[in-house]
């Protein structure tokens, strides 16, 4: 770890983040994390792209939008397979002419 | 379970993850640079990953009473608590994916960043993806059963080293990782209050889909022996 990390510390009732201003403007772009050490130097101060500029608005909100979408969309496909799993399963039954017994149920 | 009762148990876990994810939106935050709002994705992405972890154990436990009982339904079990699990693990891949495309990695256009947890997690569930292979591989169900039973141990084995120990030796973007503080350090109590929650709730609804299906399979058996 080199001398450029800078820790966000907890006083107990708020996180105190290290001031964005320190150390050598020409290399950060201002953001600074316990991460920075690693990631800093990934980040480029290039302009956003259209989805960018969509995704990084409202603070990022729309971001954790798309995880819980992702998410959403998976849940579906699962209930779209097992509702398939269910078809089958009635087609086995109609085949064997057991429609009585699938009434039961 | 009685029909009450599991309806009742249903409509609690529906009403758990629809609260989840209200306070996971309202609930405030510390800001945190790059973070920002994304920190709420704890409350989404990383509950996948419990459930994957809850789904990889339930499934070598059915695995492993298959091998002492010889008895097929643990088989369907074992099998079916993989399949859910990979499901979420996919998820997971693909929302950490979405998450750090525009945290970390903004302005890089890297939807896929060789993190090493990220790739640990692809290998996961590639060493889960061979588990299917050889299932399907078998025409034989005992032998299929026995087979794919002792392999899904294995493939059990390497859950905490690929998704816990390897993954922390290396710099990444994860807590606990090499030069990283620990997830205890970071996180602000608050968000426990909706975190701890979400894990309940994703599991919750692991075990709800993974429950279904085994009960279909079990029906489609008894259909095959009557």
């Amino acid at each position: 770890m080199n001398s450029h990390v800078k820790e966000i510390t907890w006083t107990g009732s708020e996180f105190v983040l290290p001031l964005q201003t320190q150390g050598d403007s020409s290399q950060t772009t201002g953001i600074e994390t316990a991460y920075d050490s690693i990631w800093a130097a990934e980040v480029p101060v290039a302009d956003p792209s259209p989805l960018e500029r969509i995704m990084l608005a409202e603070d990022k909100l729309y971001v954790v939008l798309a995880v819980v979408l992702v998410i959403w969309f998976g849940i579906v496909a699962m209930l779209v397979r097992t509702d398939r799993k269910i078809k089958d399963l009635e087609r086995r039954l109609s085949d064997e002419g057991l429609e009585g017994r699938s009434k039961t149920r | 379970m009685k029909t009450r009762t599991e309806a009742l148990l249903k409509s609690l876990i529906v009403l758990w993850v629809t609260a989840v994810i209200f306070a996971g939106f309202l609930l405030d935050i510390p800001r945190i640079s790059i973070l920002e709002h994304t920190a709420r994705n704890l409350y989404f992405h990383v509950p996948l990953w419990f459930a994957l972890m809850a789904a990889f154990f339930v499934s070598a436990w059915h695995s492993a009473r298959f091998l002492s009982t010889e008895d097929l339904d643990y088989d369907v079990r074992a099998s079916h608590a993989a399949m859910v699990g990979m499901a979420f693990g996919i998820l997971g891949l693909v929302t950490g994916m979405v998450w750090a495309r525009f945290t970390w990695y903004v302005g890089t256009n890297k939807w896929w960043n060789n993190d090493p947890k990220q790739v640990m997690a692809a290998v996961q569930l590639m060493i889960y993806g061979a588990y299917f292979v050889l299932r399907s591989s078998f025409d034989h169900s005992e032998k299929r059963a026995r087979v794919s039973a002792v392999y899904n141990l294995f493939a059990a084995a390497t859950v905490p080293f690929l998704l816990y120990v390897l993954p922390r030796q290396f710099q990444s973007l994860h807590p606990g990782a090499e030069g990283n503080p620990a997830f205890d350090e970071i996180t602000h109590p608050i968000m426990r209050l909706v975190f701890y929650p979400a894990i309940m709730g994703f599991i919750a609804l692991f075990w709800w889909i993974y429950s279904q299906r085994v009960r279909l399979t079990l029906l489609e058996r008894r259909l095959e022996h009557e």
